[in-house]
């Protein structure tokens, strides 16, 4: 009789858990690996999910199937009992030696799953990245955006010296901040402006016809004013105009560009005026205002310096001003804008 | 640049993340960290844990430079900070007493501070203002070198579990009245606070570290005390006093200690033990001491070795037992009495759970030899003894080697291992 050898395998009684991550596909895990997260284990025991393909957990939105599976690589070594402390520190260095990116992720991932002891390791990690490095190194790292102005930089540790160049800087970064905020206040009062226009057919038409000379009073005006200011020694009202010339200048390009110059150069004429009455008005407060801001700490050469150097800017912008304009005015004149209009007539 | 929030790996992370990244970085660039970017800016402001040290600031030749720039940075950081700060550690040898301290004490008092570790330089010891005793959220206080002096009206510290005084300038009974008014007390460690007569009443301590020159220790109240360790600097002085009192050492200190786990005594930690009145053997039996070091005990000496001898007979379930020894050679030569070991020793005493035994520091004398021989006849489940001679007995080696070849041994297991050196 020959003995056949059966050879009776019996299939392995494991439980295994079904996790779904946030992009909707479904993962098949052992139980014993899955919950050493704790936030699965909770899952498995308040609620039962996790049975059965239909109701498996849904994992938070920052574990991405990749990611989940570092984490289980993880979860699958640690669990085993039997192993030494030595051993589990090795894993631990092997484990988080990876680019930063992932890095990332698997903190957060680790972090959503409330898995410590991996936080622990991947934040010592990334403060091992972080260490030692360079603002400018730190933000390519991490793809950091560098949206902080210069002074916010220099302060606070900084600010205790008193240094008067540290302090020369800080009043000239103020200043052309308060420029911008001009500016962009003025754009905003600007369109403002030019949605109120209601203007009958019979004054485009005449208009039209006084058009260029109108736009050059209207720029002889502005320079005009524009010397006047310069006399008072006031480096904000130059550059206030600086400001209005460059969103006339705006004004002027994009009629162009649109076609509808008669309704832009009017628009932009009567809003020329408007513009420098709202500004006359808008100033003088804060001249004043500026004026008391500049007397304290610095010393007179200092503030010449500052002076001298600020006005330096204003007048460079000012004096493109006529010569760009005049050149604008021909490109649209001349090419674009006559045939359209003649079109329309 | 396109859309930065979406490459941006690291801004958008939880509070508890980026706390737990810049707690790990040493304390200045965590600081820095607040010109990266705007969702940086001020984030480890919020750090619960905040550590000092002379890395803080840039070495400089210029001592008093580098201190004010020190204290500087401290303050602005503490000034700018928000939020609780639950541990303040600042350690360097640059820092002396300074007016600043005061006020960080202050401040910190006012930020429900849990931990706080102080360690200054060596030459001015620092007094600790008032404000540290209304600190009441502490649970851990570590102080080196300074002066503490609680006030009259000091309730204790509620949730203090862990206290350690290294060289402070204390009074004996202001630190009795401490220890005793911190209920959680479970952490005591009092290093070279010299001259201190101690009754320690806490019923929650479990580890007791114990260092300097005292004079007079006594756990009254320790009930729960798992592991110890005492070094006692006697002076001769102190010995004698001792002597005149009758109060038996060894009882104060191992009187009351049932759940005691580990003995570490070092120094004169045995003579200090063998001084005092016996009156008989002692009741005391340590079930659960598993770990028994003993450092400097001198065999000539018979008092001390009958307190080694109560020790490890005293001690069922003891697994490792380590001795020092520091035989006065000559001395110890003409020893007596070699069958003392037999005679007090109540049999049969087996030693049933004796592992490991290091000898060290060994002279070869006489009583040496006789315990190695006593504890090798009585320890079955024996399986390490190790050896190691002093290293400035050079002849007397080989006659220990011969001697010891001829010990018998109860244990089959048992390696003797004799570490030249």
């Amino acid at each position: 009789m020959s003995e056949a050898v059966i050879a009776v395998v019996k299939p392995e009684m494991k439980s295994y858990i079904w996790l779904q991550t946030a992009d909707g596909s479904i993962q098949q895990v052992e139980e014993e690996v899955a919950v050493f997260c704790p936030m699965i284990c909770r899952e498995v025991i308040q609620t039962g999910m996790g049975s059965s393909k239909n109701y498996a957990i849904s994992l938070p939105q920052r574990v991405n199937p990749a990611i989940l599976g570092l984490v289980l690589d993880y979860c699958r070594f640690h669990q085993v009992p039997g192993r030494s402390n030595k051993e589990r520190k090795n894993f631990d260095e092997k484990f988080i030696r990876m680019d930063t990116k992932r890095l990332c992720e698997l903190t957060s991932a680790a972090d959503s799953l409330q898995l410590k002891p991996l936080v622990d390791i991947t934040s010592r990690a990334l403060a091992r990245i972080i260490e030692g490095k360079t603002p400018e190194e730190i933000r390519e790292t991490f793809h950091l955006p560098d949206d902080l102005t210069e002074e916010e930089k220099l302060e606070p540790l900084r600010n205790i010296t008193a240094d008067p160049r540290i302090r020369l800087l800080n009043r000239l970064y103020a200043r052309k901040r308060k420029e911008l905020k001009e500016r962009e206040k003025l754009k905003n009062v600007e369109i403002v402006e030019e949605q109120l226009d209601d203007r009958s057919v019979d004054d485009l038409l005449s208009f039209i016809n006084g058009g260029d000379g109108d736009t050059k009073g209207a720029r002889t005006n502005r320079s005009k004013k524009k010397n006047r200011r310069r006399k008072d020694q006031s480096k904000v009202v130059t550059s206030l105009c600086v400001c209005a010339g460059a969103s006339m200048l705006h004004d002027l390009s994009s009629a162009c560009h649109v076609g509808k110059v008669s309704n832009g150069l009017l628009a932009s004429s009567s809003t020329c005026s408007k513009f420098q009455d709202s500004a006359v008005m808008s100033f003088s407060p804060k001249v004043e205002f500026d004026d008391g801001d500049i007397d304290d700490g610095i010393d007179p050469a200092m503030k010449e310096e500052l002076d001298r150097e600020v006005e330096d800017f204003a007048r460079r912008l000012n004096s493109d001003w006529p010569e760009r304009m005049q050149e604008i005015l021909s490109l649209g004149q001349e090419r674009r804008c006559r045939p359209e209009v003649m079109n329309q007539w | 640049m396109g859309d930065s929030s979406n490459l941006d790996l690291i801004s958008d992370l939880p509070q508890s993340i980026i706390e737990s990244i810049l707690t790990r970085l040493p304390i200045r660039d965590a600081v820095r960290t607040s010109f990266l970017s705007s969702k940086f800016r001020y984030r480890w402001a919020a750090l619960t844990h905040l550590v000092f040290d002379e890395d803080c600031v840039p070495l400089s030749n210029d001592r008093a430079l580098f201190e004010d720039k020190l204290i500087n940075f401290i303050t602005r950081a503490l000034f700018l900070h928000q939020g609780p700060i639950h541990k303040f550690q600042l350690c360097t040898s640059y820092l002396q007493s300074c007016p600043e301290i005061d006020q960080w004490i202050l401040f910190l008092s006012r930020k429900d501070i849990k931990e706080l570790v102080l360690e200054l330089g060596e030459s001015e010891w620092i007094r600790i203002p008032s404000c540290l005793f209304k600190c009441n959220k502490l649970i851990c206080l570590e102080l080196f070198r300074c002066e503490l002096d609680p006030p009259p009206t000091f309730k204790g510290f509620m949730c203090l579990k862990t206290l350690n005084l290294y060289q402070v300038f204390v009074a004996s009974d202001a630190i009795e009245s401490l220890i005793s008014s911190c209920p959680l007390l479970e952490n005591l460690s009092l290093s070279y606070s010299d001259s201190l007569t101690l009754n320690i009443y806490a019923p929650n301590l479990k580890y007791l570290c114990l260092e300097g020159e005292f004079k007079d220790i006594c756990l009254q109240n320790t009930p729960l005390l798992i592991a110890m360790s005492v070094a006692m600097y006697m002076t001769e002085d102190i010995a004698e006093h001792m002597q005149q009192s009758s109060s038996c050492n060894f009882i104060k200190l191992l009187g009351s200690v049932p759940y005691l786990e580990k003995l570490t005594g070092r120094i004169y930690f045995t003579k200090y033990l063998s001084i005092g009145d016996d009156r008989g053997r002692l009741s005391v039996t340590y079930s659960h001491l598993k770990i028994i070091e003993l450092y400097q005990v001198s065999f000539e000496d018979m008092k001390e070795i009958l307190v080694v001898l109560h020790l490890i007979t005293n001690s069922p379930n003891l697994k490792e037992l380590q001795i020092s020894g520091s035989s006065n050679t000559l001395a110890a030569m003409e020893a007596t009495d070699l069958d003392f070991w037999d005679k007090e020793c109540p049999s049969p005493c087996l030693f049933e759970r004796l592992k490991v035994v290091k000898m060290t520091e060994m002279s070869g004398v006489p009583h040496e030899m006789e315990f190695i021989k006593f504890l090798l006849e009585r320890s079955p489940v024996l399986e390490v003894m190790s050896i190691m001679p002093c290293p400035s007995v050079m002849d007397g080696r080989l006659n220990m080697l011969i001697e010891l070849v001829r010990f018998r041994r109860a244990s089959a297991r048992a390696e003797i291992l004799f570490i030249q050196c």
